[in-house]
Parts: C-alpha cells; sequence; structure tokens
C-alpha cells in the first residue's frame, strides 16, 4: 500500500531521491504536520531529529567527476571533470525529522523545514517525547531555537560555551600540527 | 634492566623448558637494550641506596590503578583484567574507584574541555607517589581527533610517566607500559610530578 | 532544582515524567524538601559505563529526582569527519560506539554505498553479516559482563571477557587488529578472507552456545539476580515507543520489532533467524533479551560461513575504479588504473550530491546514519543516530519509584556506550 502525504498540513512539497520520500513543510505549521502524520498516518517512532546547516553550499564548485557503476553519462553537465555547483538551497538551516511507522507496514519518511538564521521553530516534544534531547543538541549545536522546549539548555557542551560547533562558520579548533600538509 | 644489572636470565629457569618464548630464550646472547642501558645510566647518576630501592620495589609492586576509563582504550583496559592478560599477576588487578586508594592513574580515552576538570579533580585526590599512563594515541596527543573539544594530550593537565601509543592499544602494549612503569621506578627515577614540575 | 508547574501527561498510563520527560522532578506531595540529599554520580564513577553524570536527588534509599549531564565524552565526530575525505571517514565511525565497532562502520559504508549507487559483491555482503553478527555477540559479551559485575556476579566478568577475547581473535585474523577493524570499504571489503578463518569460526560457533549456557546457569535462577532485576525499570511498550527506544530495550517491552527482519539490509531476509520478544519490560527482561539474541547471533554466523565457504575465490570488492583501488598488478599495465591510482589515493572519489538516512540493527538498537554530500570529496553533513542517547533519555521513565540500587541496574540494562551518547 503506497503512502500518499497529500494530507499533511503546510507541505510545500515532496522529494523522493534514494528510495526515500522527503517531505518539505513550512516550519510555522510543523506540530500540526507531525500531529497528522503520528495520528493519521501512525508514524508513531521519531528516529532523529537533525538540522543541518547549509552556509557555503555551492560555493565552491565541486568536480564533476562522478563515477557510478552505470559508468558516466558523457553528455550530462558537469562530466569530464567540469567544475560544477550544485542547486542552491532555499534558506540556511534546514531541520530533519526521520519517522518511522513501527509495526506491520513499516515505512520512513523523512520531515523537512528550513529555517534562516534567527527564525525559531516550535518543538515537537509534546508529539514524541523522545524529541528533547535531540532538540536540545540542535540548539547547543546549531542554535536553533525550539519554542517551548521544557529544557533548552546546552548538553554536549560546557554550560557557558560561547558559540555552537556545528555551525559553518565555527572554526574546527584544535591545534596546528606540525610537518603535516592538509587533510 | 635486569640485564644491564647482570642478573640470571629468564632462559637459566625452568619457564624456557615449559616453553616459554621470550626474547630473551630465544636469544640467550642479547644484550641489554637501550632503554635498560639508559635506565642502568641514569641509577648510576642518582646514586640509589638499597633503602630506597626497597621502597621503590614496593611502591611497584601491587601497584593499584584508577578506574579511569573514558572510552574505547577503557576496554582494552577492562581486558587486561580478564584472564588471558592478567595483570593480577602484578597485584594490580584491584582497580580502586576512590582516587584515595589508587597510586596509578590510567588515562584511557579521549579527554574533552568538558572531562578535564573531573580527571584534574581526580589526580588532585590521589595521594603522593602517584604514576599517570596516558594510554593510547588520544591520551598522548589527541589522536584522530583535532579539533575544539578534545584536548590534545592529556599531559598538558597532569604530568604523564609513560605513553603507551595505539589506537586503541593491544592489551599486551598496556601491559608493556605497565612493565615499563615499573622498570622505572625500580630503577629510581621519580613519579612525572617531580621531573616535569607540575604543581602539585 | 525548583518544581516546575505540572503539566498533563503525554497519554493516558504513561509514566513519562513531565514536564521535561528526561528528567524526573522532586514531588513534593510525596518527599519533604527537607529530607531530600542531592547527590552527584560523577562522571567519574565505576558503574556508570563510562563518563555519564547523574545528578539524583534521594530521600533516603528512594530516588525523588534524576537528571543526566551528558557531554563528557563529546569529541565532535560530526564536525571532524566534515574535514576529511570519504576514504579517511570511515575510520571514525567505529570510535562512536566503540563496544560495537563494525556496526557504525558497517551504517555509515552502507550509506555512502547507497549515494554511490555501487554494486557490493555477495561475498562481501555476507561476510559484513557474518562480522556484524559476531559483534553483536561482542557487545553483549561486554555489556554482560560490566552489568554482572555492577549488580555483584563479579566472576561474570572474567567468563565473558575471556570468550570476547576468542572473538577478537577472529577479528584478528581477518581484519588485522582486535578492535576498529576498519575492514569495511565503500564497495565491500578491504582484503580477502583468510583460508583459516572458516575453521576457526566454526569452532567459535561451537564453543559460544556451551559459554551462554554456562551464564544462563550461573544467573537465570540465581536469587540474588532475580530479586536485583525482576519488576525493576519497568518501561512499558506504548512508553518505548514514545521515548524512541528500539532494540533490545524496546523487544523487553514487548513491541516486535527488529531492524533486520522488518526492514532489512544486506542479506537478512535469507537467513532463518528468531527475534526474541518479552512483555515484561524489566531489567530481567533485557537480560533474557541479550541472551536470547546472542544464540540467535551464532545462528546466523554459522549460516554465513556455510554461503561463504561456497563463494571462496570470489571477488571481495567492487570493480568500479572510480571508488575502489585497482589491483596492484593492473598498476603495471594499465593507464587508466594509475589515473584511477591517483585520483583516489589523491583527491578521494567523490560522492554524488544527496541525502540519506541509513540504519542498522546495531546491538543497541537503530543505529542510523544521515549522510548529506555535495557532490565532493569530504561530507557535507554526516549526523549519528545513536540508540544510546535516545535510551538514556529512559532513564527518568525507568527510574519511577526506584530505589538507588536499582539505579545502578537500570542503567546498565539500557546499555549505553558514552562515546556514541556524546560523539
Amino acid at each position: 500500500m503506497k503512502t500518499t502525504y497529500d494530507g499533511v498540513p503546510g507541505l510545500v512539497e515532496t522529494v523522493e531521491a534514494h528510495d526515500e520520500t522527503t517531505l518539505v513543510v513550512d516550519p510555522a505549521r510543523i506540530v500540526e504536520a507531525c500531529l497528522h502524520l503520528r495520528d493519521g498516518q501512525g508514524f508513531n517512532f521519531l528516529s532523529d531529529l537533525t538540522p543541518t546547516d547549509y552556509l557555503g553550499w555551492g560555493a565552491r564548485g565541486v568536480s564533476g567527476y562522478i563515477g557510478t557503476a552505470g559508468g558516466r553519462d558523457m553528455h550530462g553537465p558537469g562530466t569530464q571533470g567540469l567544475a560544477r555547483v550544485p542547486d542552491p538551497k532555499p534558506k540556511r538551516f534546514a531541520v530533519n525529522y526521520h519517522l518511522l511507522r513501527l509495526g506491520a507496514d513499516p515505512v520512513r519518511v523523512r520531515v523537512q523545514a528550513w529555517l534562516d538564521d534567527g527564525e525559531e521553530i516550535d518543538t515537537v516534544v509534546p508529539v514524541w517525547p523522545t524529541a528533547d534531547w535531540f532538540e536540545r543538541e540542535a540548539w547547543d549545536m546549531f542554535g536553533i531555537v525550539f519554542r517551548g522546549h521544557p529544557n533548552l539548555v546546552r548538553i554536549l557542551m560546557e554550560d557557558d560555551w560561547e558559540g555552537h560547533p556545528l555551525r559553518k562558520d565555527y572554526p574546527i579548533g584544535g591545534e596546528p600540527v606540525r610537518f603535516s600538509g592538509e587533510e | 634492566m635486569a640485564l644491564a644489572r647482570k642478573l640470571p636470565l629468564i632462559s637459566d629457569r625452568p619457564l624456557a623448558k615449559a616453553g616459554l618464548n621470550s626474547e630473551r630464550v630465544l636469544m640467550p646472547n642479547k644484550g641489554p637494550g637501550v632503554f635498560e642501558e639508559e635506565i642502568a645510566g641514569i641509577e648510576d647518576a642518582l646514586g640509589i641506596t638499597t633503602v630506597e630501592k626497597a621502597v621503590a620495589w614496593a611502591q611497584a609492586s601491587s601497584m593499584w590503578p584508577d578506574t579511569f576509563g573514558l572510552a574505547c582504550c577503557a576496554i582494552e583496559m577492562m581486558s587486561i583484567v580478564s584472564s588471558r592478560y592478567d595483570i593480577a599477576r602484578f597485584g594490580m588487578e584491584r582497580f580502586s574507584s576512590s582516587p584515595r586508594q589508587a597510586d596509578l592513574l590510567i588515562v584511557s580515552g579521549r579527554v574533552t574541555h568538558k572531562m578535564s576538570a573531573p580527571l584534574r579533580q581526580v589526580y588532585d585526590q590521589m595521594l603522593e607517589p602517584k604514576w599517570v599512563i596516558a594510554m593510547g594515541a588520544c591520551a598522548s596527543s589527541g589522536g584522530m581527533f583535532n579539533n575544539y573539544t578534545v584536548l590534545q594530550g592529556v599531559d598538558k593537565i597532569v604530568p604523564v610517566d609513560v605513553h603507551v601509543p595505539g589506537c586503541p592499544p593491544r592489551p599486551e602494549a598496556l601491559v608493556e607500559g605497565i612493565v615499563r612503569l615499573h622498570e622505572k621506578i625500580k630503577a629510581g627515577v621519580p613519579p612525572a610530578y617531580e621531573i616535569r614540575g607540575v604543581a602539585q | 532544582m525548583s518544581v516546575v508547574e505540572r503539566r498533563p501527561a503525554v497519554y493516558e498510563g504513561s509514566r513519562i515524567p513531565s514536564p521535561i520527560p528526561t528528567a524526573l522532578q522532586v514531588d513534593p506531595a510525596k518527599h519533604a524538601f527537607e529530607d531530600i540529599l542531592r547527590i552527584n554520580f560523577g562522571p567519574n564513577h565505576p558503574s556508570t559505563h563510562g563518563v555519564l553524570r547523574l545528578v539524583v536527588d534521594l530521600d533516603g534509599e528512594m530516588v525523588a529526582g534524576l537528571s543526566a549531564v551528558i557531554g563528557y565524552l563529546h569529541t565532535g565526530f560530526e564536525k571532524t569527519m566534515e574535514q576529511k575525505t570519504w576514504w579517511k571517514c570511515i575510520t571514525y565511525p567505529e570510535r562512536i560506539d566503540y563496544v560495537s565497532f563494525q556496526a557504525n562502520e558497517m551504517a555509515f559504508v552502507l550509506a555512502i554505498e547507497k549515494l554511490l549507487e555501487i554494486d557490493v559483491p555477495r561475498k562481501a555482503i555476507w561476510m559484513r553479516m557474518c562480522l556484524a553478527e559476531m559483534t553483536r555477540i561482542h557487545s553483549h559479551l561486554v555489556w554482560l559482563g560490566t552489568s554482572a559485575l555492577e549488580l555483584g556476579a563479579i566472576s561474570l566478568f572474567w567468563y565473558t571477557f575471556d570468550d570476547r577475547d576468542a572473538t577478537l581473535d577472529l577479528f584478528e585474523m581477518v581484519c588485522g587488529t582486535r578492535m576498529h577493524t576498519r575492514y569495511f570499504q565503500a564497495g565491500g571489503l578491504a582484503e580477502d578472507i583468510p583460508e583459516g578463518f572458516y575453521e576457526q569460526a566454526r569452532g567459535w560457533c561451537k564453543k559460544m552456545p556451551k559459554s551462554i549456557d554456562e551464564y544462563e546457569a550461573i544467573l537465570d535462577k540465581n536469587a540474588i539476580w532475580q530479586k536485583r532485576t525482576r519488576g525493576i525499570g519497568l518501561l512499558s511498550a506504548d512508553d518505548a515507543i514514545a521515548l524512541g527506544q528500539s532494540g533490545p530495550v524496546l523487544r523487553a517491552s514487548g513491541v516486535d520489532w527488529d531492524l533486520r527482519r522488518d526492514l532489512p539490509y544486506l542479506a537478512y531476509s535469507e537467513v532463518d533467524f528468531n527475534v526474541p520478544v518479552l512483555p515484561e519490560g524489566d531489567v530481567y527482561a533485557r537480560y533474557r533479551i541479550h541472551m536470547e539474541e546472542m544464540r540467535q547471533s551464532v545462528r546466523i554466523v554459522s549460516q554465513c560461513l556455510d554461503r561463504l565457504e561456497e563463494m571462496r575465490g570470489e571477488p571481495w570488492i567492487s570493480d568500479d575504479r572510480k571508488v575502489v583501488l585497482p589491483p596492484r598488478e593492473e598498476l603495471h599495465t594499465s593507464m587508466e588504473s594509475l589515473i584511477h591510482h591517483f585520483k583516489i589515493v589523491t583527491e578521494g572519489y567523490v560522492v554524488p550530491e544527496g541525502e540519506i538516512y541509513e540504519c542498522v540493527e546495531s546491538p543497541r538498537g537503530e543505529f542510523g546514519v544521515y549522510v548529506v554530500s555535495d557532490g565532493g570529496p569530504k561530507p557535507w553533513r554526516v549526523k549519528f543516530r545513536a540508540p544510546s542517547f535516545v535510551a538514556l533519555q529512559a532513564t527518568a521513565t525507568c527510574m519511577t519509584d526506584a530505589a538507588i540500587a536499582d539505579m545502578i541496574a537500570i542503567v546498565g540494562s539500557l546499555d549505553g556506550v558514552m562515546g556514541e551518547v556524546d560523539r
């Protein structure tokens, strides 16, 4: 039985790739969408809640040297080693919710909400309590504020740490190693 | 060290007949190694007396480690307690959770900046004499993690006597590190906090 | 810790604390504030399975409040992996859950293989499955040894670690090293399977069930073990799903879910194995599930060995030269191979643009990897969904009305490895 996602509130678009479905949802209606998916379509299990920072996406052309088992498409753009730039993303941060329908008819889906720096999103802790620490980690590592979260404090870094380490403009840190070229 | 001091070699003892294949059995004419010669040199330079030798022997025997397992190296550290690698032959199987009763701190695993405060606290609570083994690449130098959160070598906050390389070091490698520490002590080398001058 | 205004529970009958689902807060109706003693089960503690800090409010022996402080082992894996090429990245996931290292590596390699759309030869698939099940047994042995040690069955530590050494001997024979083997490549295995492996593995398969019988004989009906584990740390099925539990914790709460059977990867649909499920949801049920899983893993390993022995001489890695190093003999004769070798060693292979969430059934549950690639030689984002991170969130729910001695049993039974909690 193929699952259809037409009824999801706030759905902006559906992307299918690599056997996975990604539902891009308006962040203002994320709790409605999650409740619809949990109660209406049976996605009772939140596997993962993770943001991604797309700052600098496509700033450098990446090599088009892509090899697959089926060979290279000689006529496709970006092959033959030409520099190719990936498609731009709508906003800076994407918050991804990986959901699973746990039961007889298992299905996975990814819900994606796009945010700019400084935008907030509602917490889904009332929907799936497991989101508690995931959202705390998202706040700690990326600085994304989850409105309504009962305990939004640092979890992995020290309580008085400044900065959000997994952002792309945060340096990797560490010490310079002598006699070592680049990675 | 035994060779440098001209003690009888293991090959003179019955273990060789039982099939022990240690280096000194296989190569009975092997002279002292570089490490052993250095230790012997230090011994002469420091001029140790018999009482000090006896004290050093007592300190090196049955040194109780502290349970400071942090990450992957901790699993290999636990396996030296197991029957195959058996540090009970050194009297060291009693891992002490209380730092007050521990002599040896085996820092096994990556130390993060958040953990460095508890680590230093535990080290401070240990009573003199105390030794530190930095086990593994992460404890010795930060290992494969050169980033904002991993301390690049635990010797930045505690004075280290022996670094054991590996990721993780085999249990035999850790036992070798412990044996070298014992030989250091019996040779009269003071614990690292006296040499490195780290505030106690 | 001030008492926060109470909000209604998640659903009827839920024991999940509220408003913070992952922390117990002192209930003034049950405990007078003068009686509360706040204790720190600090990061350095013999029984907390690594660097976990629990801040516990005690009323005598009963736990009135609990919250976990983590982050003492936060190594910054995700950010570090963004700086390394894909080949070098494969070394990192192993150290995340350092007790079941091959499971983590496998999840990551499966994820990049999906993005690369590369074909993996069946020998590699079956060997990966074989090693994954051996890793499961290794992890359960370490769990059993340490958990039993904490509850007082000290001698079990030596028995299980002896069997663990036998398992690591097999890893050493195949992969070259005991732990953190780095044997899986994108496309297959790093090297062929050595000849002596099959015989030694079959000997190990004969011995393991006898060892498991021994452990069960020591613990199963032992009065102390039963008193300390039966009825302790209850977690209902609905709570377990709401809290995102997976693996033995979920199955011990009565939910019949196993990724190997329900969303199969590798060749799990072609082997016979049972998935143990128990309804009680207490520490004893989790222990029984671990023991039964070890037996089933031995079954899977023997089936894998049967199939692998037929595949002698087959290739162990894909022959897509854009991703896999060509065999050295070819470098002398083929110019293209030389160029491929050069490109892979210097720049590394590139993984096409895309994002993927790949998960495997690690010994602790659902270990997931979310990879975002921008089409370049280095990952753009890698996120690890660690089952222990989620399992620790359930500590507060399991600890409702528990004594402090039960806390050790419960935290042990949730099988947390701090490396993967903090990443």
